[in-house]
């Protein structure tokens, strides 16, 4: 099961269609996601940073200080750029990858979303 | 009036941001179409695309109205608040669509026309209408109303079911000193520079503006004065 925690609604699609060789749940807020988690730990999260409420850093550091979701891995896709030094701090975080919603290809975020599933 | 738009760093940031996710989004779309193996499904992405860039021109075209309204260019002149919502409606649910949400119309008024400008006020509804769908619930449409108010005013309305507004923006609506497009984190997609723009010609319209918050959503209006010309539409 893979979370997508995506506040842009016109993203829905377009996930299901690229990943559509996997189970999908769409949360549009962090605290949506975090209820869920309390029942359900998914194999990965794809992760938004600016989100409606929480920020997406602010739901990894939620995750984070659960035992359970603490090794859940979670790609970033977001249209902030990242600086370095942040990327390397996520790296600690367990964060697989971080992508760039303007750069990126459908091809990559399949390839990067395969690896992570594989572990 | 540029300058106030573009001139804080913040504001740019916001502007450059809301202007990008649209971009975004329509790159990858386009970049997924060779991934589809039938025609159908190509011809589904093919009009997300469209209705995506259509949104996005909308929003450059308001921007540029927004640094245009010193110099005068809208007239007041007596208008159709239905004619306008129906416009808004035919551009705006297909985009609705393809983010899985619904809009409706309620239209009760009596009185036909009021005093605003046509372009002006289709923005301000059209401002709305993506705010309730980037923050309105899944179970239940958005919905434009249209009704007649005392002291000769008809409200357009725009409620939806969403969570709460945040107390920084009713404060800012309410108080009416939406002065930049607040704060990026906490209004994500279109709604702190839609409201932004719904704010400055609903102010160029000399209307009210405001919201109200329900216990199960917000409404976000526009009052504006009935025109005592003859409708003949």
């Amino acid at each position: 099961m893979i979370y997508v925690i995506e506040d842009d609604r016109g993203w829905e699609d377009y996930y299901r269609r690229i990943l559509r060789e996997f189970t999908l749940k769409f949360f549009h807020d962090g605290v949506a996601a975090m209820a869920e988690m309390d029942t359900e730990v998914p194999d990965l999260v794809i992760l938004d940073i600016l989100l409606t409420g929480p920020t997406g850093f602010a739901v990894l550091n939620e995750m984070r200080s659960y035992p359970e979701l603490v090794n859940v891995p979670v790609i970033i896709v977001s249209s902030v750029k990242m600086p370095e030094e942040d990327a390397v701090a996520l790296k600690q975080y367990g964060i697989v990858t971080s992508l760039d919603k303007a750069e990126m290809t459908p091809k990559e975020l399949l390839m990067r979303v395969k690896e992570a599933m594989r572990g | 009036m540029e300058s106030e738009v573009f001139g804080t760093g913040s504001s740019a940031v916001v502007v450059a941001h809301e202007l990008k996710a649209p971009l975004a989004l329509m790159r990858q779309l386009a970049l997924s179409i060779e991934l589809e193996n039938d025609l159908a499904g190509a011809q589904k992405v093919s009009e997300q695309i469209v209705a995506t860039s259509e949104r996005a021109l909308r929003q450059v075209n308001d921007l540029t109205k927004v640094a245009r309204l010193e110099d005068a260019m809208f007239e007041m002149e007596p208008v159709n608040p239905r004619v306008v919502c129906d416009e808004v409606l035919a551009e705006l649910w297909k985009y609705f669509r393809f983010n899985r949400r619904e809009l409706s119309i309620e239209y009760k008024n009596k009185r036909k026309l009021v005093v605003g400008n046509r372009q002006l006020l289709f923005s301000v509804v059209y401002n709305f209408c993506l705010n309730a769908m980037n923050y309105g619930g899944e179970e239940l449409p958005s919905r434009v109303i249209v009704r007649d108010l005392q002291g000769n005013k008809v409200r357009v309305e725009v409620r939806d079911y969403g969570p709460a507004v945040p107390t920084k923006i009713w404060r800012q609506i309410k108080d009416g000193v939406v002065k930049q497009p607040v704060d990026i984190a906490m209004r994500p997609g279109s709604s702190g520079l839609g409201l932004y723009i719904a704010a400055k010609f609903a102010n160029y319209m000399q209307s009210d503006f405001g919201l109200i918050r329900h216990r199960d959503g917000t409404s976000f209006y526009i009052d504006l004065p009935v025109s005592g010309q003859l409708s003949f539409l």
